[in-house]
């Protein structure tokens, strides 16, 4: 009572005091503190929520619904064959006084890159890449990538620039950007806390400052919100999405089954495709998944460019599977060989639930199968090269996030005869992948689109779902959550009721 | 008392010793940190990159014999997964634990001796049956239940206390209480039992037919004799607390040692466990001496 009576006498004190300052300042609450809160980190969703177009900006910046657009950069073409200008906005300034320029972006690409510094980015985006810059003056840089990039200006949005002073070998303790918002303090285990930049290159924010808080707990992270200790609570469980205060969005990680095409009975395209008729997708929506979970086609989500609208779901056809089963069995495949289904503890909400009922769906079209829910740390020697020799066929469970809007960043890796995660060996498939690879425009978003096709056709894994995410939000706030809630929460497109 | 000091020192850094070397062998068992903190596309060229950034690359015996070098230069090594030395997030995150330890078994202690010494002047009575069944309620009832209840009622509900965190005194108001009730209900009941059988003797006997009054029989004569077992259990439940008050410190957002263990573990972050768990062995040895020397201070008969 004394608590309440408090915030109320507080409340009352600040207004008078402060006018109308105070309520343009919001709350966030995380569920991960910040490990690390270097920019060439922020495309760790915990970091980049934080960071990622507040503090530290990119070069451009994929918008969803409309594509690619300028941000530190403000136009870029392709001069000659893998070589792309871009010509960056003038009159911007870091955080601590110093002017943006090209050297900042020559130097950001290669310290993200630098093996010794160890930086998500430069590993997620940009592995197996060499990126040469060449500074041609203060606001013009080429950047020639190799193998070339056809999608640089996309592959541009990831790329956070920090000042040439940011040491190469050590992660930086205050990130300093050209950013909205200028880092004020950071109190470990409690609490970060930004202020608007006053001078941002841009429009000024309606938010005007920003507090950040973390809390494990998905139940009290909502309670927050409710109480009015916080504004915004940007992950919640399924359980707690209960109010008009709660917003769904896809969270743009699509689940899937990944099958060994290498390993019989899986490289009968007949066994694969009875794997997809023998699961009811739909029965888990609004049971065991929540409400507005999308059933997947693809690895990527619908909001990615060549997302193939004509391909149809396989429907749950238990009868067809069997069939399927029987005929592949006819022709000398080992249907019978038991088959291994590795799922990963804690990879979402519900995930054992998920994995024990789609392993009765497949016992129940005669499928030999067994389930083993792993550690990460396991889970990964799973799926990523190089395999075990000795292992026997296997399906592996796993969740892949694509907010990049480009199939690029989730298709070689994934279905490459050379890919990290690819347990697919197809030559046409290959050819596919890189020739959509190399275009740009619709006849890449034709090429890709042709892709999935391919895939779905041939069985390639077992698609299952888009996944929403929940976020709860403060109505005195005019913001809504969208598919980039799930890596990046830009304060500067909030605004209050 | 310094040969006393002495001895416990040698066997307290004997079992120290067997437990940096469990502990260091038994976190390598839960795998290689690097599929965590890389991302799934990373090239295999980045991963062995990083082992080799980190040492993980080196074979286990020598990471151990380099653990040990810098230790005893009182050198944990840096955090893999943050940008710091490992033992500041740790102290960092001591502080906050002893803290709210030290507040919590304060109250805890005087809650309890003065309740559980008057449910035993009055074996079976109406006070007697009540504490009983709160304190025996209390020590059995789940923390992260509890606390989840608490949060529902006191501030979602009702508004009178904040959810979490650590910014004012209401804030500590909800993760003392919870972590009060179990400590609470265990140290009452051995009190009821060591105070019941203290004024069950001769000394109390002698007392009361020389016509002294009940408040000085139970809280002068008999509660010092009593006291002896309630102080073991006193120091075994602040190690507890020490140790890491994982369930309160998670739901309450307080920054303890205890989850930060518990993060450390899941993200294999080897320095943070070791150095988390070498100064909460130091803490919780400093607590033992503590209560060996309050045992000579309670009983002049014990001598070291």
């Amino acid at each position: 009572m004394a608590y309440k009576l408090g915030r109320i006498a507080a409340a009352f004190m600040v207004s008078a005091v402060a006018g109308h300052a105070m309520a343009q300042e919001v709350t966030v609450v995380l569920a991960e503190e910040l490990d690390n809160v270097d920019p060439c980190e922020a495309s760790r969703s915990n970091i980049g929520r934080v960071i990622l177009q507040n503090v530290s900006e990119t070069l451009t910046e994929l918008v969803p619904g409309t594509g690619v657009e300028p941000r530190l950069a403000t136009s870029w073409e392709e001069t000659e064959k893998g070589t792309w200008r871009f010509h960056l906005r003038e009159g911007v300034k870091f955080s601590d006084g110093t002017a943006f320029d090209a050297e900042d972006v020559a130097h950001s690409i290669a310290r993200m890159t630098n093996p010794d510094l160890i930086c998500e980015i430069g590993n997620k985006y940009f592995g197996g890449i060499e990126l040469k810059t060449n500074v041609v003056d203060e606001n013009t840089i080429d950047i020639t990538p190799d193998p070339v990039q056809p999608i640089m200006p996309l592959l541009a949005s990831t790329i956070t620039i920090a000042p040439s002073e940011a040491p190469m070998d050590a992660y930086v303790d205050v990130p300093i950007g050209t950013g909205p918002y200028v880092w004020d303090e950071y109190v470990r285990g409690q609490r970060i806390k930004l202020s608007a930049n006053p001078d941002y290159w841009g429009e000024a924010p309606s938010v005007t400052g920003a507090t950040y808080l973390f809390r494990s707990d998905a139940s009290v992270r909502a309670a927050m919100v409710k109480t009015g200790e916080a504004d915004i609570a940007p992950n919640i469980a399924l359980q707690d999405a209960t109010t008009d205060m709660d917003f769904s969005y896809p969270n743009s990680e699509t689940v899937y089954m990944r099958l060994d095409h290498s390993i019989p009975p899986l490289d009968d395209v007949r066994v694969r495709q009875a794997l997809n008729y023998a699961v009811d997708k739909e029965a888990f929506l609004g049971t065991i998944l929540a409400d507005g979970t999308i059933i997947a086609k693809g690895i990527t989500p619908p909001s990615t460019i060549g997302y193939n609208d004509e391909v149809e779901p396989y429907p749950f056809d238990l009868e067809k599977a069997k069939a399927l089963l029987a005929e592949a069995k006819a022709d000398g495949v080992p249907v019978d060989t038991k088959i291994t289904v590795v799922g990963r503890i804690g990879n979402f909400s519900a995930v054992q639930e998920t994995m024990e009922a789609l392993l009765s769906m497949w016992q129940d079209a005669g499928f030999n199968i067994e389930l083993q829910m792993q550690e990460v740390g396991d889970w990964v020697e799973h799926l990523v090269r190089p395999f075990a020799e000795d292992r026997g066929p296997e399906i592996v469970q796993a969740m892949h996030d694509n907010a990049n809007g480009d199939p690029v960043f989730s298709m070689f890796f994934k279905y490459d005869c050379e890919g990290a995660q690819s347990a697919t060996c197809d030559e046409k498939l290959d050819t596919m992948i890189e020739e959509a690879t190399a275009l740009s425009g619709d006849e890449r978003a034709a090429k890709w689109s042709e892709t999935f096709a391919y895939t779905h056709e041939i069985a390639a894994d077992v698609m299952l779902w888009h996944m929403v995410g929940f976020s709860r939000v403060n109505p005195r706030l005019d913001f809504e959550p969208t598919i980039k809630t799930n890596s990046e929460l830009q304060l500067g497109q909030i605004k209050f009721n | 008392m310094k040969k006393f000091l002495w001895k416990r020192a040698v066997a307290s850094a004997i079992s120290l010793i067997c437990l940096i070397i469990l502990v260091f062998f038994l976190s390598r068992l839960t795998g290689d940190p690097t599929d965590l903190f890389l991302p799934e596309t990373a090239t295999q060229e980045a991963r062995d990159n990083y082992r080799r950034v980190h040492g993980l690359d080196q074979p286990l015996v020598s990471q151990f014999f380099r653990y040990v070098t810098d230790l005893v230069q009182l050198n944990f090594g840096e955090s893999v997964r943050r940008a710091e030395p490992a033992i500041d997030p740790v102290l960092r995150g001591f502080a906050w634990t002893l803290q709210l330890a030290t507040v919590t078994m304060a109250l805890v202690t005087l809650a309890a001796i003065t309740l559980g010494s008057l449910a035993a002047f009055h074996v079976g009575g109406f006070f007697d049956r009540v504490a009983t069944f709160f304190s025996l309620m209390g020590a059995s009832a789940p923390d992260f239940w509890i606390a989840i209840i608490a949060i529902v009622v006191f501030s979602v509900g009702l508004g009178w206390l904040p959810t979490s965190g650590t910014g004012s005194v209401w804030h500590w108001i909800m993760p003392v209480a919870v972590l009060f009730i179990r400590p609470f209900g265990l140290i009452l009941q051995v009190v009821r039992g060591s105070m019941i059988t203290a004024l069950n003797s001769a000394y109390v006997k002698t007392a009361r037919a020389k016509g002294v009054e009940n408040r000085p029989i139970i809280f002068v004569h008999a509660l010092r004799n009593a006291l002896l077992p309630v102080i073991t259990v006193i120091g075994d439940q602040t190690a507890a607390i020490l140790n890491g008050a994982v369930i309160v410190e998670t739901i309450f957002g307080f920054p303890g040692v205890g989850k930060l263990m518990i993060d450390s573990i899941l993200q294999r972050d080897f320095n943070v466990i070791l150095a988390a768990i070498m100064v909460t062995a130091f803490a919780i040895f400093i607590l033992n001496i503590m209560i060996d020397l309050l045992y000579a201070v309670l009983d002049p008969r014990i001598r070291y």
